[in-house]
């Protein structure tokens, strides 16, 4: 096994059979994926009926206020979540950066909601806030209310950005805990000799040298919380739908695999613009205050 | 204020969030895991009138709890083998190997975790439908282990970069085979690696809701889409206590597993030196 030698069309050929199994599956998943999705949306590859090239289901889609209503919601909720998360995560990774007794056990602590399901963290989230639910129990036995509120599936999703910050904090801090241990601890001397303030250190050393770290986790989480389906089922509004979930009650319920590919294809372009935004949005903001 | 003291502060400050963070959530759910069928737990009630375990007895024996287990679990080791299998050779030529294109291939490696989960699921669906599959264990293998052959190029990877040149060649010059050199060089440090990649496979596709979802119901259950019907539009909330812990609890199992084993270097412990 030794490739790294060889030259020209061997070595080509050798890397094209080594990354077949893997890259190639997944180019080809993903790919057919996409292109069916995309086929779909336009009326091709039907699944029930005969397939014509038809700008219908767009026009439809596009021109019914029910996507526009998802839109909005579900890049609400992700905006809020990843930069909650981000925000969150910052200063604990900061407190975690020098080692002290049981940090390490802290920072394993703070990393266990990634081990639990989204669906369990659901449901643990709705025995907390619900009717009879501890949150309830324990104000009204300090005499703080009088009767139980109704928390469940507030209008706003503030529990489905709740349940997003629970999930997705930990692997902010996953990536900030990185990115801020490899910071020198002499620039951050020198910083506070010169008269830099804690504040100050913050936003000219760590943000900057951190901005690359913390774009990623913003990314991550905004993508994956613009496609949320299940918080949304569990803990979100009732009245409004998340795109995921407007997407299969579409599909499903009223079995229009066309018009579920243009709601598809809207939410990958709003997960992937959105969270390039966001990125460009914190690199300006981080520049900008650097100059 | 002196810094060890500011320190203590933040750390009871910690435990207590800790504290309403996760100790209430699960002690919880293991509460309502535990009540009586016959005994409701109703407002106000601080606490169930009557703990048992005929909750869980009952579901053994009333639902397809054991039917959705079993499927998870002749799933998941089935996924985690082929995805280890499969993301061998990438991981050797990411590890290993420098060519042109590295990096758009190792961007694409990433996709399956970016792309949105239904998205996916659905039009995942929609094609096995179109090509005329319509078996759904066999749809469900193939998709999670695309789904997750990121995670296992990615740890085989890094194990792989971490197997010594100078070991390979010392094996070599001291006339050892392809395969001795293999069992000699490379198994040694990819091992923790292998282990690694097969717990958190598993770990994902024992978790996985979307594909299991679309693609598995309505007749298809396993753990979380089981448990999922008793959150939905039939909120049975002691049932989904039990199903609940029956998810989570080997995960975390698991999880301590492979957190030991990615701090392992086995590179430089099989290395000898530094």
């Amino acid at each position: 096994m030794n490739a790294s030698t060889l030259t020209g069309w061997r070595k080509a050929a050798i890397i094209t059979l080594l990354l077949l199994p893997g890259i190639g599956l997944i180019f080809l998943l993903v790919g057919s994926v996409i292109v069916m999705a995309i086929a779909q949306s336009f009326g091709y590859f039907n699944l029930a009926g005969e397939s014509v090239l038809s700008l219908d289901h767009w026009s439809g889609q596009l021109a019914n206020r029910l996507l526009w209503v998802s839109v909005i919601y579900s890049l609400k909720i992700a905006f809020v979540s990843a930069i909650v998360s981000v925000a969150l995560a910052y200063p604990i990774a900061l407190w975690l950066r020098n080692p002290f007794p049981g940090s390490a056990s802290i920072s394993a602590l703070l990393k266990a909601p990634m081990m639990v399901p989204g669906l369990v963290a659901a449901f643990l989230f709705i025995n907390i806030i619900s009717f009879h639910g501890f949150l309830n129990e324990a104000l009204v036995g300090l005499g703080l209310i009088s009767t139980p509120m109704r928390l469940q599936n507030d209008r706003y999703g503030f529990g489905v950005m709740f349940l997003q910050v629970w999930k997705n904090m930990p692997f902010a801090l996953l990536l900030l805990t990185g990115a801020v241990q490899s910071i020198h601890s002499d620039i951050l001397d020198a910083a506070r000799d010169l008269g830099a303030g804690a504040l100050s250190r913050f936003r000219k050393i760590v943000l900057p040298l951190t901005l690359k770290a913390m774009q990623g986790a913003l990314v991550i989480i905004f993508i994956g919380a613009a496609g949320d389906y299940s918080f949304q089922m569990i803990a979100g509004p009732t009245k409004v739908s998340s795109l995921a979930q407007y997407m299969y009650t579409v599909q499903h319920e009223f079995g229009q695999w066309n018009d579920a590919a243009v709601v598809a294809i809207v939410l990958m372009t709003v997960a992937l613009t959105g969270s390039l935004f966001l990125a460009a949005m914190v690199q300006f903001i981080v520049a900008g205050r650097r100059s | 204020m002196s810094r060890t003291r500011l320190n203590t502060i933040l750390i009871a400050l910690f435990l207590t969030v800790i504290f309403l963070w996760l100790a209430i959530p699960f002690a919880m759910a293991i509460l309502w895991s535990l009540v009586d069928p016959d005994h409701a737990w109703s407002y106000p009630d601080l606490f169930p009138q009557k703990l048992s375990f005929g909750r869980w007895s009952e579901m053994w024996a009333t639902t397809n709890l054991a039917g959705a287990l079993a499927n998870s679990y002749t799933l998941a080791p089935l996924v985690a083998v082929m995805a280890i299998t499969l993301a061998m050779p990438t991981a050797f030529a990411f590890g290993r190997l420098d060519f042109r294109g590295k990096a758009i291939a190792q961007f694409i490696s990433l996709l399956p975790l970016v792309l949105p989960g239904f998205v996916i699921a659905l039009f995942f669906t929609s094609l096995l439908f179109k090509l005329g599959i319509y078996n759904k264990f066999l749809g469900i293998v193939v998709g999670h282990t695309v789904l997750f052959l990121p995670f296992a190029i990615r740890i085989l990877s890094v194990s792989f970069s971490q197997v010594r040149q100078d070991l390979i060649d010392a094996a070599r010059d001291l006339g050892a085979g392809p395969l001795s050199r293999f069992s000699v060089a490379y198994l040694p440090v990819l091992k923790p690696g292998i282990l690694a990649a097969l717990i958190i496979v598993f770990i994902q596709s024992i978790e996985e809701f979307a594909l299991s979802f679309v693609l598995g119901s309505p007749d298809f259950t396993t753990v979380p889409t089981i448990l999922y019907s008793y959150l939905g539009y039939n909120f049975i909330r002691p049932n989904a206590a039990v199903v609940s812990l029956i998810l989570v609890v080997p995960n975390v199992l698991l999880m301590l597993i492979f957190e030991r084993l990615l701090r392992s270097e086995g590179a430089v412990t099989v290395g000898g030196k530094g």
